[in-house]
């Protein structure tokens, strides 16, 4: 890895960073005590608005992500939210997103014909599967068609390899910490 | 086919790799001056999260870019060839040799897909480390593009104007030649500048991926890609647990702002002056005395792939964080 492109990649993570730290101060603002699964969901929660953050609104599944984060959050986490993104969020549903047309093709199976057992036409059935299932695995894979699909993927593996980074760094230091405050 | 255009590219090789001349030199300067444009890259932006040049031609292709900063981009020639991939939204800076780049802009969409994609993609992959083999790559690429275009000569496309006044402005059509024996309709040129868009952004996903490399035939890669990213999320939840379970004091932050200042560069460091935050500052000599010979080096072995070169700068203010 290069010089350059690392440190590149280190200014997404430290925004990253700040911006998830940003989101459990306010957490921990609201109450002090939480049940690990509160916490675990706090965390979880901060981090991806957080990551989602670093690619505010150029990115579908960016989107996608906060606005699940403002449709169905409460409280603590929805001010949690917008201290991240530094704006409030709508509630209300958009209708419809500007450039995105979703052309759904009827699947005229009848007129397809004879079933077709080529070995090519098996193929493709399997690639067009694989795709569908990769297409669900992306937040917002509704709004996504093929060409974006891919270039959506490529953002999100760069993005959630970030976030796991971190958080690993994280984890592993806080542990060894840990340990260490056991030990002393 | 295969052995003619193969057959150019070994000639080329060894007749550039000898001369440097002012033609190859105006490639060169150009690659040159795409260097620092990696190195100024915003950190937000799509290219810092790949950590490779090649997402710079994604940027490209999907016309993110603001076009003073593209502008050097199209002149490199695998660069141009993939912008012509993502047909209508390419961005087009002003060349200095527009007869060239009509010629590639003609050409390039009538490549051969296989041999001559993989060969921009790993130009630009190793643009940082060897630039004079990549202007060689890329000037071979240009010369077969050309002896392409001469020797497969059938029906051009041409729909608009070569979008030669001025720069930063969109490419209104594609540019797309039949190669010989291949469909002309307008439907099928069409679909095969989809195909060719959709195929060079699986090739970068390919290159994302771990162990993608090998696999060939899209049916297997999708695959990978889909365990990649179902792995990436669960982890994401395993660590957010272990987060929750190891350390109940990490969210007890407080507003210590000044400690994220402080870190800008490193920030693993700044976790533990949080971890220690119990509550009074004053625990903080006891544990971090005890923990001084420990830290750098805990710290320095998980992160040493991401920190090496700022571990010096680690341990300094680590050191300095100690002492208030």
């Amino acid at each position: 890895m290069q010089n350059s492109s690392s440190s590149s990649s280190l200014m997404v993570k430290q925004e990253f960073f700040t911006k998830w730290k940003k989101g459990l101060k306010i957490y921990s603002a609201f109450n002090k005590e939480m049940t690990i699964m509160e916490r675990k969901r706090a965390i979880k929660l901060s981090a991806d608005v957080a990551i989602a953050s670093t690619r505010s609104a150029t990115t579908q599944w960016s989107r996608a992500v906060v606005a699940e984060v403002s449709s169905s959050a409460a409280g603590a986490a929805r001010i949690a939210a917008e201290e991240i993104l530094g704006r409030k969020l709508s509630t209300e549903r958009r209708k419809a997103q500007a450039g995105k047309k979703i052309v759904r093709r009827r699947r005229k199976a009848a007129a397809r014909g004879a079933v077709r057992s080529s070995a090519a036409a098996v193929a493709k059935k399997v690639v067009r599967n694989r795709r569908r299932v990769l297409k669900r695995l992306i937040p917002g894979w509704k709004k996504l068609d093929e060409i974006c699909l891919i270039k959506e993927t490529l953002d999100y593996i760069a993005s959630l390899q970030v976030q796991v980074d971190v958080m690993r760094h994280l984890a592993n230091a806080g542990e060894t910490l840990h340990h260490q405050q056991i030990l002393l | 086919m295969e052995p003619n255009i193969e057959a150019v590219p070994l000639q080329f090789r060894s007749g550039i790799s000898g001369a440097k001349t002012g033609g190859i030199g105006f490639v060169f300067d150009d690659i040159r001056g795409l260097i620092p444009n990696l190195q100024e890259t915003d950190g937000t932006s799509f290219t810092a999260l790949l950590e490779l040049s090649a997402p710079q031609a994604v940027e490209l292709l999907v016309k993110e870019d603001s076009p003073a900063k593209t502008m050097p981009l199209p002149i490199f020639p695998s660069n141009i060839a993939l912008i012509d991939r993502a047909s209508v939204f390419s961005v087009f800076a002003s060349a200095d040799n527009p007869p060239d780049r009509t010629n590639i802009l003609s050409v390039s969409s009538s490549m051969k897909v296989d041999s001559v994609k993989e060969e921009p993609l790993e130009s630009e992959y190793h643009r940082n480390s060897s630039s004079p083999a990549v202007s060689n790559q890329s000037l071979k690429s240009i010369k077969r593009k050309e002896r392409e275009k001469k020797v497969k000569k059938s029906s051009k496309k041409v729909v608009a104007n070569e979008a030669s006044d001025g720069s930063g402005e969109q490419l209104p059509y594609v540019h797309v030649r039949a190669r010989r024996g291949q469909a002309t309709g307008s439907h099928s040129l069409a679909e095969r500048a989809r195909r060719e868009k959709i195929n060079a952004r699986m090739k970068l996903l390919q290159d994302l991926v771990p162990g993608c490399n090998k696999i060939s035939g899209t049916a297997m890669v999708l695959d990978e890609i889909i365990n990649h990213v179902q792995a990436l999320q669960r982890q994401v939840e395993f660590l957010s647990m272990r987060l929750a379970a190891v350390n109940p004091s990490l969210l007890a932050i407080d507003s210590e702002s000044s400690i994220d200042n402080s870190y800008l560069g490193m920030f693993p460091p700044s976790i533990w002056p949080e971890g220690q935050m119990n509550g009074s500052r004053q625990q903080q000599p006891w544990l971090t005395d005890g923990l001084h010979p420990y830290d750098t080096s805990n710290f320095i072995t998980p992160e040493n792939s991401l920190l090496s070169y700022d571990s010096p700068a680690n341990s300094a203010s680590s050191q300095l964080k100690m002492e208030l």
